[in-house]
């Protein structure tokens, strides 16, 4: 290849890419997204602003009817304990692998990773056997005599909390077993060295600069169970609806477009608006790595 | 002999059908093909068995069923009109649809339809469909539970204290009526004073049952699924699938006091391209009545044929909607009234669980 060819992708140091090649590469992606995501999502939010004619009602009807608040309201504080349950249960996991050895490691990252090749459907259907009243949970409860009949543990928010929980973990240990990974061991020797007991190393050193990961699992976990669909529809009650099911509810049932679309317009305000703040506060360029 | 009478019954009906079938009273052109949307599974299987394929046959215009959830199927329909592309000819609509959704329906002429005239009940045909499957939404219980007493009506499904255990109520399209209506039947009103609805009623009503609710189901598959699992006492069922449950060894009973009339019409959409196949084929629905019977054998639900229901020995007659002794007990809804209070219900409804 002649280096003036060489030129148009890089630039001259050789490491950063030119303009064009910046374009070229993410072309398809942005592409892609425009067709698929952009232009759908665009046309339902028209539709809120235009129907029955242009207008403003259907927001107006979110926002006054009490009920639509406290689904909106609910489904926030879902993702705020689903997201805090992968923080308690994820931490502990990627802490074990960073520390364990290769090949230890690995086995851990495949049984974590394996899940997600199995659908949420699968998942979730699991939880409905184990938590029915005469599933695993219930017998078991009742065989070692904890209680004398069986509990209402299906179609509740809590069954939905952790089964979503369940399904959403990998997503937050990933990221928190890449940033302690990226921490040099030098660091913990030093510590050690300068006669800080484990404790307070892990407190000091590892935790800290844990966070970003952390910040990151939690950012992809709380985004994602905002919009979660299946596991609230299977394992949830109508008593505890959550905004995707309200959606699909007046898509389906009550064929009012233009007020689903308002809800949409809603959950991706909240969407946007929680990623610009975690991007502000937490400095998304950090969490993906950058120094 | 009533042996024989009842061979002869057969006969005839089979052989008015056959003549039924070809004469020119669908003159004409049909269509190639058309598209009917309904639920898949059983019903989707046996329709295709007994209607589907003796209509290509007779007329040559081939079917291609859609399995689709009805609600589904109206979210689709919603898009096809939207965009302009109509791909359905048939679909799949209750009671309240045909009052709620006539936007979305071609009106059907029912002096076209000799055949469901003849063999039809008096309101098999109505202005934006015609009838297809008949059931009651029933109380469906566990008959290990109850053994020495089953719970016969709505007041006893409420009765926590007699009737103990965890219950089922609907969480689909229809509950925003469904469950009020029970309700009010449980609280003493009589059966014909219960339209207009008084929702203050039905809700204060439905406070007192509403701690003993284990399942709110959403499908049919999930109301035989909580009574086979014992996920519940007693549930609202469809008595299809109630029936289907019963037939499974299941141990279980149907109590048809009070149970609400559930008939699925067969509608077609507005701007559907094939609309003349439509309409033979609702004709031939009710044309091919030597099919009904052993259709409604698998399907669990009887037809809108008014003939048939004679032709069952008593004990299996009494496991459909439309005997005669069931068919007392069953409340007729008020659909222009459920239509017109359509948001109100839903918004009552959606508030109510919602608290």
């Amino acid at each position: 290849m002649t280096s003036g060819i060489r030129s148009q992708f890089w630039h001259s140091d050789g490491r950063r890419l030119s303009g064009l090649s910046t374009l070229l590469l993410l072309l398809p992606f942005f592409a892609i997204i425009a067709f698929v995501f952009v232009y759908p999502i665009g046309q339902l939010l028209w539709i809120s602003f235009t129907e029955p004619k242009p207008t403003l009602d259907n927001y107006a009807r979110v926002v006054t009817n009490p009920v639509y608040a406290r689904v909106l309201l609910r489904t926030l504080w879902t993702a705020v304990l689903v997201t805090g349950l992968c923080v308690i249960l994820g931490f502990p996991v990627a802490y074990y692998m960073s520390r364990a050895r290769a090949a230890v490691a690995a086995f851990v990252g495949v049984c974590v990773i394996l899940p997600l090749w199995s659908s949420v459907l699968v998942r979730t259907a699991a939880w409905s056997f184990l938590l029915q009243r005469q599933g695993l949970v219930n017998s078991g409860l009742m065989a070692t005599g904890i209680t004398s009949e069986p509990l209402k543990l299906l179609y509740t928010q809590s069954a939905v909390v952790v089964a979503m929980a369940h399904v959403l973990l990998p997503f937050m240990i990933l990221p928190i077993f890449g940033a302690l990974r990226s921490i040099p061991d030098d660091y913990m020797r030093a510590a050690a060295v300068l006669g800080a007991p484990r404790f307070r190393t892990f407190l000091e050193v590892i935790l800290p600069l844990s966070l970003p990961g952390i910040a990151s699992g939690s950012l992809l976990v709380f985004l994602t169970a905002l919009g979660f669909f299946i596991t609230p529809a299977l394992l949830g009650s109508p008593q505890e609806l959550m905004i995707a099911t309200l959606v699909s509810q007046q898509i389906r049932e009550v064929l009012d477009w233009p007020f689903a679309s308002a809800l949409v317009g809603v959950l991706t305000l909240f969407v946007t608006l929680l990623a610009l703040i975690f991007s502000k506060t937490l400095r998304f360029d950090r969490l993906m790595g950058a120094q | 002999m009533p042996k024989h009478t009842w061979k002869w019954t057969v006969a005839g009906i089979a052989l008015t059908a056959v003549l039924a079938g070809t004469a020119p009273a669908m003159a004409e052109d049909l269509e190639d093909q058309m598209v009917i949307a309904t639920t898949g599974g059983l019903m989707g299987n046996s329709l295709q068995k007994y209607f589907y394929d003796p209509f290509t046959k007779a007329k040559d215009v081939e079917v291609v069923p859609v399995a689709i959830e009805v609600p589904d199927q109206w979210a689709r329909s919603e898009a096809m009109m939207r965009t302009g592309n109509i791909e359905f000819d048939i679909v799949t609509s209750t009671g309240p649809d045909l009052v709620a959704r006539t936007n979305m329906l071609e009106k059907i002429d029912c002096s076209k339809l000799p055949n469901v005239l003849k063999y039809g009940v008096s309101d098999a045909c109505t202005e934006y469909g015609v009838a297809r499957t008949t059931g009651g939404m029933l109380i469906n219980y566990n008959t290990d539970v109850f053994k020495d007493k089953a719970p016969k009506n709505w007041a006893d499904f409420w009765n926590v204290k007699d009737f103990p255990g965890p219950r089922g109520l609907p969480d689909t399209g229809d509950r925003d009526w469904w469950v009020p209506v029970a309700a009010l039947l449980a609280d003493g009103v009589a059966p014909d004073k219960l339209f207009p609805l008084d929702l203050d009623r039905a809700y204060k009503k439905l406070d007192e049952i509403r701690p003993y609710v284990g399942v709110w189901w959403k499908t049919g598959d999930q109301v035989q699924q909580i009574m086979r699992n014992k996920e519940v006492v007693m549930t609202m069922s469809y008595s299809g699938r109630a029936l289907a449950v019963i037939k499974e060894g299941v141990h279980a009973g149907m109590s048809w006091d009070g149970a609400i009339r559930d008939t699925g019409y067969m509608s077609i959409l507005k701007g559907a391209p094939d609309k003349n196949a439509a309409l033979a084929y609702l004709d031939f629905f009710y044309a091919n009545s030597d099919a009904h019977i052993p259709f409604m054998r698998d399907v669990n639900y009887a037809t809108g044929s008014k003939t048939v229901i004679d032709l069952l020995p008593p004990e299996e007659r009494n496991l459909y909607a439309t005997s005669p002794e069931n068919y007392a007990k069953l409340v007729k809804p008020d659909f222009a009234w459920i239509g017109a209070h359509r948001e109100e219900l839903r918004q009552r409804w959606t508030a109510w669980l919602n608290r």
